[in-house]
């Protein structure tokens, strides 16, 4: 199963067989099943119809063959009566029986003991045939007591005609055996006294194989049941005389035979279903009545089912072999109208593999296949031309990316990038990062050291990318040249806020942080331009400074900077940023923020700049978590300390 | 030739198959049939042979009794029921029991369905032409039951044709012939005798004291040779069956292999003493007394006969 489903899952045509065929075979299983109950029910009550005509035509023969016997013995009694002075005559009478009904076996004609005085106390004239021959003679004697029989008994205790149970009638010189049944009427006395009984023998034998020849199927048989159930008729001749049909139930409890019995004994007629010696029967019957005899038709029922069974196979089998004959059809059929697809994508895998101008299989009808390699026709060549297109657009962007690159380095090399950046000069701890949003950006920081004062500053142009990087460049530029002119931090910024404003077309501007650090006393004078304030912490009191905010550079050219002083800032560490550092975002846009920067420099006593600097990335990045930068990040950390 | 009817086959054996040299004729007193079967064991497995009697089984004919066989010395020993023994001694002939198999008696009177057999009065019932209705006619007296017997020969026909109102019947034949037919048989419509005070022994081994006399050893290693097949019958009763059925077939017997399975059963089951729960093989005094008095009452026995007159030691 596990294969097939395997099979059909990669198999489009199997797939589609499969539900073709299981469709059809749902229809055919429907249609079949209706038609096989149908054909069935009729096929049953025909046979019904057939074994039940068959069954009182048999009963009708029965009731001849009886009849006959009755007519046989009712033709000789009223001579018996007339020859009662006469008790020889009784030997014709028997023999003329005989002559007159050769199908009867015997004849008796009996009489109570010593009826006739003058033959003793036994006689009984029976006659029988015997090679051809009919014989009469006196069989009664004190071996052969006749009035304790059956049919001597019995007409005479019912006092009517009867028949008895059939018996073994034994020819004692031969020791041969036949079965029989009697036909008996009592002879009665003109005092109304019984006098002796009138009996004519039926051979069961003649009437079995008479009965027997009745068989409305192959393996049917006839069945003649006595009083008490006796067999007088059966195809096993083990059965006849020795069991009665409630044998077997003594031993083996069977409610459909016994009830079988009893119905029949009754003298009811009927139709029923009974399994007998493992095999499923349906037995008709009906009373004989004449006689409290019943006659059965045991008919299997795979003989009445069987041409019809044989009908089920052939059709079953022809309808197998049709579903598994359509599906392999259709799986041919559907395999090759498949081919164009299957060349499709045998195509579409060599497209895939970058050879976009092979050239598709061209559509032999106006299908959807057809059509589906038209649309993909239509796709290919959209296809490549886009993949043109995007080769070209993407060799400018590795241009541009390149110079970027190039320009990235320039910045970069603007920036001073060694630390410590004052070697001989022990007392400074200045440490400095810079990290470009874009390729390059629009932050910037600087120092140096011009008349054994330390001038530094921290900017952030508004704007990422190249322009910013470019304002940067300039304000980068002037800031160097006019520390040889100019002192004061104040004075420093109005000039770089002239130039940046000068030509502001684009209304850039840029905010900064300058700084001038005595480091003789540790005076630092600063001018803040609309910066971030920058934090100062002394250990575990970080905070920021409380200063002039001043205006963005850029803005206004005619802004007047005031810049302030403190007096010895040595041995305090200060953070200088721009706000890529507190305004940074993580995935679900919220902010680094101000406390977190106080937070992270109070955490632990100050070590270095660079470890204050490099402890500020790594809680920035875990903060972030990976989320894109959306702004150029600038830290610079600096300690002046008093010189030992 | 004659008409010998009979659904049930008497198989007639030819008269003077009397016994020659040291050949002991044994004659069971009915067909054959599962009541005799412990016999049969011990002709088939040898166990007589293995005693040193030679034995031959010769049924009785349809009209003359076992009970005449060993009165004209046919035969050399016979099965009797004990009512039987007693009228044969009454009448003459004095008999020694050599074997008792029977414990408990197996006379019923079946009556139709719904009718108490013993509140049909002036019913006519079937019995035996070959006797064994002893313990019913006493009953019938006892009871005043005023039946009107009538005699048959060997089956139920007359009972199921419904000449008859009721039917003896021996527990382990006539009785399963009637369920046979389909006949409904409960304890309203069956009287079985043993439970009513009638429980008198019945088949037990027979030889007239003349016979006996002469053939004591003869008579002693026949009956330790059929306690030995009755025994043997008791522990394998499908083996049993097979040689009964192998004797029923070689006499035409009209029977089957369920009813003599049956029959064996009860047989079995009969052969149990009800106060020992033990297969005893032997004669009761208590029984012989019973079936004495019984008798003696109802005039069927001229005089009480006792258990004495029947064991010699």
């Amino acid at each position: 199963m596990i294969e097939i489903r395997k099979f059909t899952g990669r198999s489009l045509a199997a797939r589609l067989s499969s539900i073709v065929v299981s469709l059809a075979a749902l229809i055919f299983v429907a249609a079949l099943t209706y038609l096989f109950l149908e054909s069935r029910r009729t096929v049953k009550r025909e046979a019904i119809e057939h074994a039940t005509q068959l069954l009182d035509n048999t009963v009708m023969r029965v009731n001849n063959i009886l009849d006959n016997c009755i007519i046989a013995a009712d033709n000789v009694d009223w001579l018996v009566y007339r020859h009662l002075d006469d008790p020889d005559a009784m030997y014709d009478l028997g023999r003329n029986v005989l002559l007159n009904n050769p199908e009867l076996h015997g004849c008796s004609i009996s009489f109570r003991p010593d009826f006739f005085p003058e033959k003793g106390r036994y006689y009984s004239i029976f006659s029988f045939v015997e090679n051809g021959t009919v014989y009469s003679e006196q069989e009664g004697d004190d071996e052969y007591q006749y009035f304790y029989m059956d049919w001597y008994q019995l007409p005479r205790l019912l006092n009517q005609p009867c028949w008895t149970e059939p018996y073994m009638d034994v020819d004692q010189q031969t020791q041969s055996a036949e079965m029989v049944t009697s036909y008996c009427k009592p002879l009665i006395g003109d005092d109304g006294e019984f006098i002796g009984s009138l009996s004519v023998d039926l051979s069961l034998a003649w009437l079995s194989e008479t009965i027997s020849s009745v068989k409305p199927y192959p393996h049917s048989y006839s069945v003649v049941l006595g009083r008490g159930g006796t067999y007088l008729v059966h195809p096993d001749p083990e059965r006849l005389l020795y069991q009665t049909i409630f044998t077997e139930t003594l031993v083996n409890p069977n409610p459909a035979v016994s009830d079988l019995g009893h119905a029949m004994v009754n003298g009811e007629e009927g139709m029923c279903q009974i399994v007998i010696d493992g095999v499923k029967n349906y037995v008709f019957y009906k009373p004989v009545k004449t006689t409290s005899w019943s006659v059965a038709i045991v008919c299997p029922e795979k003989d009445i089912f069987g041409g019809f069974g044989h009908l089920q196979r052939i059709v079953l089998a022809i309808v197998f072999v049709g579903l598994l004959l359509t599906f392999i059809g259709c799986t041919k059929l559907i395999s090759r109208e498949l081919i164009p697809l299957r060349r499709l994508a045998d195509q579409t895998d060599t497209i895939a593999a970058g050879r976009f101008n092979e050239p598709l299989p061209e559509p032999r009808h106006d299908d959807e296949i057809g059509q589906l390699t038209r649309s993909f026709g239509n796709m290919q060549s959209s296809l490549v031309t886009y993949i043109d297109e995007l080769t070209e657009t993407t060799a400018s962007q590795e241009r541009i990316e390149g110079e970027l690159r190039i320009a990235r380095e320039i910045q970069m090399a603007m920036v001073p990038r060694v630390f410590p950046p004052f070697p001989n000069r022990k007392e400074i701890d200045l440490y400095a990062s810079m990290t470009p949003a874009k390729e390059v950006g629009g932050d910037l920081y600087d120092y140096l050291i011009i008349r054994n004062t330390l001038y530094f500053c921290v900017g952030d142009v508004s704007g990422k990318g190249v322009p910013g990087s470019l304002v940067m460049a300039v304000t980068r530029n002037v800031f160097r040249v006019i520390l040889h002119q100019i002192i004061s931090p104040a004075k420093v910024a109005r000039v770089i806020n002239e130039t940046v404003a000068a030509d502001n077309e684009q209304m850039m501007f840029m905010t900064m942080f300058i700084g001038a650090i005595d480091l003789e006393t540790g005076r630092m004078e600063f001018c803040n331009c609309g910066h971030n304030p920058p934090v100062v912490f002394p250990d575990g009191k970080a905070r920021f400074m409380d200063i002039k905010p001043n205006t963005p550079l850029g803005v206004d050219a005619d802004w007047e900077f005031e810049g302030e002083v403190i007096e010895d800032i040595r041995e305090t560490p200060f953070l200088f940023y721009t706000d890529g550092l507190n305004e940074a975002e993580n995935h679900v846009h919220a902010q680094f923020g101000n406390d977190r920067i106080l937070k992270v420099l109070n955490a632990a006593p100050f070590v270095s700049a660079q470890e204050t600097i490099k402890r500020m990335e790594t809680a920035l990045a875990a903060f972030v978590d990976g989320a894109e930068a959306s702004d150029d990040l600038t830290m610079l950390c600096l300690k002046i300390s008093k010189k030992a | 030739m004659f008409k010998k009817l009979l659904s049930l086959t008497l198989f007639l054996v030819p008269w003077l198959l009397c016994a020659q040299d040291h050949t002991f004729v044994f004659t069971p007193q009915w067909t054959t049939q599962a009541q005799f079967a412990g016999y049969y064991v011990a002709q088939e497995k040898g166990f007589y042979e293995e005693e040193g009697v030679k034995v031959q089984i010769v049924h009785p004919s349809a009209s003359q009794s076992a009970a005449e066989r060993i009165r004209t010395g046919q035969s050399q020993a016979t099965t009797l029921t004990l009512a039987q023994a007693l009228e044969v001694i009454d009448k003459g002939t004095p008999l020694v029991n050599i074997l008792q198999t029977s414990m408990n008696n197996g006379l019923v009177i079946v009556s139709r369905r719904g009718k108490d057999p013993l509140k049909q009065h002036g019913a006519r019932v079937g019995i035996w032409n070959a006797g064994f209705g002893q313990m019913a006619i006493c009953l019938n007296e006892i009871e005043h039951l005023g039946y009107e017997w009538v005699r048959f020969v060997d089956n139920v026909t007359l009972f199921v044709s419904g000449a008859l109102d009721a039917t003896l019947a021996m527990s382990y034949n006539e009785y399963y012939q009637l369920l046979q037919t389909g006949m409904e048989l409960t304890e309203e419509n069956v009287y079985r005798f043993r439970n009513h005070g009638y429980n008198v022994q019945e088949d037990g081994v027979y030889m007239t004291l003349d016979a006996y006399r002469r053939q004591k050893e003869d008579a002693e290693r026949f009956a330790r040779a059929s306690r030995h097949g009755w025994e043997w019958a008791a522990a394998h009763p499908e083996e049993t069956l097979d040689i009964v059925m192998e004797y029923v077939r070689r006499d035409h017997i009209a029977t089957n292999r369920v009813l003599q399975g049956l029959m064996l059963e009860e047989i079995l089951r009969l052969q149990i003493d009800r106060e020992s729960g033990e297969r005893e093989f032997r004669l009761r005094p208590d029984m012989v007394g019973l079936a004495s008095s019984l008798m003696t009452r109802c005039g069927m026995l001229k005089r009480p006969i006792t258990y004495e007159e029947m064991i010699v030691r």
